[in-house]
């Protein structure tokens, strides 16, 4: 550790100006500059302090064994050329391996390894080495273009420049690494804003900010009304972990697309680390949630399983086990189906939750049980509470955790659309639960769903060009009887080519009435089935 | 590809087969129409369009179908369906006139077979 303290200062300068440039090394300003504006500013401090012609910082890289040049004043071409220098060869090796201060009085007579120094016509050298907490980062090093005897006290002034320099620049790199970690790491979250159907909360909640973790989360759409929902680990941490974690993240979105079934999407993922990699042993918890259903598909892949939180109790689902990913190749993958009624939550996590040292696995799946269990508003808050109770301050492992809960059908249906065409997938979805619950057959809620969205996709098709950007869409009922509204702002449009104006024909046959207006504000369409079986309301 | 529908294309010797899972709609009826045709190549004596697992069928799709109808008529190429008849997308097909023009078979095998003979 470099001296908190007043630096004992030899008196070279008299005025109190090394003093003044020494202190200036720990400006607070150096700890927000980027690496390369820092080292030239270190750099151009110290051969003030010194009054050398020239100086240079020279950085051990990431294999430790080699020094290289990343910064000079007055032999710039140190750095311009990459100039390196391995540890314990030549002056500044030298400086890094003994950590100690060297001095070299007349270059000519000197173990110089690197050319430029001499040809720059430098005549006498020293440099001491760039220490934080007993790691070396490197070297600071002054030089003389006329022959100069560098004094102790002056390697001293240097050396506790160098120790407030070294701070500046480990400071630096942390902020680097944890600037990239996180940046990264945001980058691989998915937006859960973009799943329709389907409350969601997470928490992710990293091991320390320096280090990129094997842990994510994701939830996406899935065709016929089906939400994916999945918690991976990849074992290890840094950036191999986080890689393969992003590899592993883009194939499980890419098989679930391709419509295989829960468990072949696994089975393919673990085939494809087999034969491609990334070979890291992964443990994974993929959930396909059917909302209209309301049931969950499985697949435990050597991953705690998930919790079901439903009206004021929890209980882990009893789930099939199979092996993590990247451990037997061509093996089979067994899924388990479970109810998820509307207003159950599904809490898929990683171990991190539930592991503390000198604890068996159980206990921390107790605890989490019994923080989940209680009656709580919003899943943030469930959120919240789980990691209240469960996540230590200091944890040794990555948390990540989803919150999965199927909305109750809505009574009713109001609301304001973009008008794009991939809406319309949602709008069916939500339409299905809705007249689910108020009684509708299969066959019924077919016709109503299909009239509804050619109102949809007319109002859609009002939007292209310059009309208006969104559309309403309103379903009501009452006394068994379906009534739908489609407004929008647009100028109604004749039907062009052949195959338009069909949408009409097939609203006209499965609905009771159909009623178009067409104005100067926007065209409202009005449609109204009567349902055979009205129990929900008689 | 859309993630609403996936398409698998099969070849039964000159007769190609179309397969169509999941949901057509407004949003991917270009897509598929698009990836449909290029099946159906002028070689070709029939296609067969398999909706047996599709969930979700409107105007869009109807008329997808009776564009690909007309244009296979247009080259002299015949367009075999197969639905299963108790399903909702049978009844649209019906009442949007669609099973009127083209032929339609209650599987896929019934379709190739009608489709071979050139009925």
């Amino acid at each position: 550790m470099p001296s908190e303290g007043p630096v004992e200062l030899p008196d070279v300068d008299p005025s109190g100006e090394a003093l003044a440039s020494l202190q200036q090394l720990t400006d607070p300003a150096l700890a927000y500059m980027p690496q390369e504006e820092l080292l030239g500013t270190l750099l151009r401090r110290a051969s003030a302090i010194l009054r050398s012609d020239t100086a240079a910082i020279l950085l051990l890289d990431e294999t430790g064994r080699q020094l290289r040049a990343r910064a000079a004043k007055g032999i710039e071409e140190e750095v311009e050329q990459g100039v390196t220098n391995p540890l314990g060869k030549g002056f500044a090796g030298r400086i890094a391996a003994e950590r100690r201060p060297i001095v070299v009085d007349d270059v000519d007579h000197a173990d110089i390894l690197n050319p430029i120094l001499r040809e720059k016509g430098i005549r006498s050298l020293l440099g001491v080495p760039l220490i934080v907490e007993g790691r070396v980062l490197g070297v600071l090093h002054v030089g003389s273009l006329t022959p100069r005897r560098f004094t102790p006290a002056e390697s001293d002034l240097l050396q506790a420049a160098a120790d407030r320099a070294a701070l500046a620049i480990d400071n630096a790199a942390l902020y680097e690494q944890r600037r990239l970690a996180e940046t990264l790491q945001r980058e691989l979250l998915p937006d859960l804003r973009v799943v329709p159907g389907l409350d969601l909360a997470s928490r992710y909640l990293p091991a320390s900010h320096d280090t990129l973790g094997g842990d994510w989360f994701d939830a996406f759409p899935l065709p016929r009304g089906r939400v994916a929902v999945a918690v991976g680990d990849v074992v290890g941490h840094g950036v191999a972990a986080a890689a393969a974690m992003s590899q592993l993240r883009s194939a499980l979105r890419a098989y679930a697309a391709d419509g295989h079934s829960a468990a072949e999407v696994v089975e393919r993922m673990n085939q494809l680390m087999w034969q491609l990699g990334p070979r890291a042993m992964t443990t994974l918890s993929y959930a396909v949630i059917d909302l209209e259903t309301e049931t969950v598909e499985h697949v435990c892949a050597g991953h705690p399983p998930p919790l079901r939180i439903a009206g004021g109790d929890a209980e882990f689902l009893d789930v099939a086990p199979n092996v993590p990913l990247a451990v037997v190749p061509a093996v089979r993958f067994e899924a388990t189906v479970h109810d998820c009624p509307a207003g159950a939550t599904l809490l898929l996590y990683t171990d991190g939750l539930v592991e503390r040292r000198g604890e068996t696995i159980d206990a921390g799946l107790e605890r989490l049980r019994a923080a989940a269990a209680a009656e709580v508003a919003g899943l943030d808050g469930l959120c919240e509470r789980v990691v209240a109770a469960l996540v230590p301050d200091q944890r040794g492992d990555d948390v990540a955790m989803i919150a999965a809960r199927v909305p109750a059908p809505p009574a009713q249906i109001s609301g304001r659309w973009p008008a794009d065409r991939v809406v319309l997938a949602e709008i069916r979805q939500l339409m299905r639960r809705w007249l689910r619950r108020c009684g509708a057959s299969e066959d019924e809620a077919y016709d109503i769903v299909v009239a509804a969205q050619e109102a949809c996709a007319n109002a859609v098709e009002h939007a292209y060009g310059l009309g208006p950007q969104s559309f309403e869409l309103e379903g009501s009922y009452e006394r068994g009887r379906v009534r739908l509204a489609v407004r929008d702002e647009g100028s109604w449009r004749p039907p062009r080519g052949l195959h338009r104006g069909r949408g009409l024909v097939l609203m006209r046959r499965l609905m009771d009435e159909v009623t178009v207006e067409r104005g100067e504000m926007g065209t409202l369409v009005v449609m109204e089935r009567m349902l055979a079986q009205s129990e929900g309301e008689a | 590809m859309t993630s609403l529908a996936r398409l698998v294309v099969e070849e039964h010797g000159e007769i190609p087969v179309v397969a169509i899972e999941g949901e057509i709609d407004a949003s991917n009826a270009t897509e598929l129409r698009r990836a449909i045709g290029a099946a159906a190549t002028n070689r070709v004596a029939a296609l067969v369009v398999d909706l047996t697992a599709v969930d979700y069928v409107d105007s869009a799709g109807i008329n997808l179908l009776f564009a690909l109808g007309a244009e296979l008529r247009d080259r002299q190429q015949r367009l075999h369906i197969a639905v299963d008849g108790a399903s909702p997308v049978a009844r649209m097909l019906e009442i949007s006139g669609l099973a009127a023009v083209e032929q339609t078979e209650p599987t896929r095998s019934a379709a190739l077979a009608s489709a071979a003979t050139g009925e």
